[in-house]
């Protein structure tokens, strides 16, 4: 009846077990690779710049955000709505010049509306050089674009 | 003891008033001035709002320094309330920016540039490459190829409908931010600036004001006060914008300003615009 004692204790009892570490992972020495080899880059990240003259950044000058052009920036460009509805905001875009004013489209379509605005304005005769580099660049795009790019589907 | 109870009840004479306004049916327009001078104002639109509640807001002064309240005042919901949608306020900062910016960048072709008529060397016999201009792209000083021509326009007319919902939208999100004033006229006692920048640091409206008129003139003070305020600008209605509503940090009416901006907007937000939906022709407008 001995062994049925000893296997009844062995069920209800279980001695207690304290684990106890002898060997920390800190306290492991290293496996010493390439032994007497020195790295000779700098691998510790950048250095101050000490020799030679600093690179050249520029004076910083803050702009003066509220100059009279920036502070009433916009105005006028709902006059068709809150005003009384006979003028429209294109007409006063009064910085941009009137050739270009309410235009968009591509370079020929704009030098083509230059030139027709500016051929009674006496340009032609005080600036014949530019006069002219604009009348050859618009045969230059002419050529460029009616003979030697495809044009896009037709809109209708 | 249910009597008694109901009875007690009664004693405390608990009067139910209706909190809803009846918009629909003709409620007599008027102005009822009531109790300690204030106006309270109730509206009568031609357009009523049929299903949002109109707001309501002070009427300050400018006057004293110290903030008084003069009023009650109501604003149309379709104006003043409209959905925060902040893409059609960008849609429309775009816009504002884009009409009027024009790239003045431009570079000379090698047909521009001075020179380069003679070929520089022979074709064949010298070894050296063959060469037909000095002007020619792949030459230094040469001409450039694709390069940027003058008079770049970026130009677009957002459509009708975009803008008037920009200035509802914006006018909605600045009075929903507490960044929006009515005020009862621009009239200040004094002509100094200092007055002026006192009297906006002490109502904390932020640095940057815009003060909104219906006149084309404002009063002489006002104009000379803010005449050394560069971050204090005084506009008439027709002139009011989003970029500008956007730029400053609070947006100032007069009373009779915030009127007739209701008024020009409920106008168009109930007209037929067919003609101004059109596409836009530069030599048309």
């Amino acid at each position: 009846m001995a062994w049925l004692g000893s296997t009844v204790l062995n069920v209800f009892w279980k001695p207690t077990v304290n684990i106890v570490r002898t060997r920390y992972h800190a306290e492991k020495t290293r496996l010493i690779k390439r032994y007497g080899y020195e790295e000779k880059i700098w691998s510790g990240g950048t250095l101050p710049r000490t020799l030679g003259k600093p690179l050249p950044i520029p004076e910083y000058r803050p702009a003066n955000a509220w100059t009279e052009r920036k502070a009433l920036f916009g105005q006028n460009d709902y006059i068709d709505i809150l005003g009384p509805g006979d003028l429209h905001p294109v007409k006063t875009l009064y910085t941009v010049p009137s050739w270009i004013r309410g235009v968009n489209g591509n370079e020929y379509q704009i030098l083509l509306r230059k030139r027709k605005m500016w051929a009674n304005t006496g340009s032609r005769q005080t600036r014949p050089t530019k006069w002219k580099d604009m009348e050859k660049r618009i045969s230059f795009l002419y050529r460029k674009l009616n003979r030697k790019t495809k044009t896009g589907p037709s809109p209708d | 003891m249910t009597s008694a109870l109901i009875s007690a009840i009664k004693r405390l004479h608990i009067t139910i008033t209706p909190q809803i306004r009846v918009y629909s049916s003709n409620v007599a327009a008027a102005t009822s001035a009531s109790t300690n001078s204030l106006s309270i104002t109730k509206k009568e639109w031609a357009f009523q709002p049929e299903y949002t509640k109109p707001r309501e807001v002070w009427i300050e002064n400018l006057d004293t320094i110290e903030e008084q309240k003069l009023g009650l005042f109501e604003l149309h919901p379709s104006v003043y309330a409209a959905p925060p949608r902040l893409d059609i306020i960008n849609q429309n900062v775009v816009w504002q920016r884009k009409i009027r910016y024009v790239s003045w960048a431009h570079t000379k072709t090698r047909a521009e540039v001075r020179g380069g008529g003679k070929k520089p060397w022979p074709q064949k016999g010298l070894g050296r490459a063959r060469h037909g201009s000095i002007r020619s792209p792949l030459w230094r000083g040469g001409g450039v190829a694709h390069g940027p021509r003058s008079g770049k326009s970026h130009f677009f007319m957002l459509p009708f409908h975009m803008r008037i919902l920009g200035l509802t939208t914006t006018l909605s999100s600045k009075l929903a931010q507490d960044d929006l004033h009515i005020v009862k006229d621009l009239e200040l006692p004094t002509d100094e600036p200092e007055y002026l920048a006192e009297l906006v640091e002490k109502r904390n409206w932020g640095p940057s004001v815009l003060l909104v008129d219906d006149t084309d003139y404002a009063p002489r003070n006002i104009t000379a006060a803010t005449d050394s305020l560069a971050h204090i600008n005084i506009m008439p209605v027709y002139g009011l914008n989003v970029y500008s509503m956007l730029k400053h940090d609070t947006l100032v009416l007069t009373l009779s300003a915030a009127e007739k901006i209701e008024e020009r907007l409920l106008h168009w937000l109930h007209t037929n615009t067919r003609e101004q939906s059109k596409e836009f022709k530069v030599n048309q407008v």
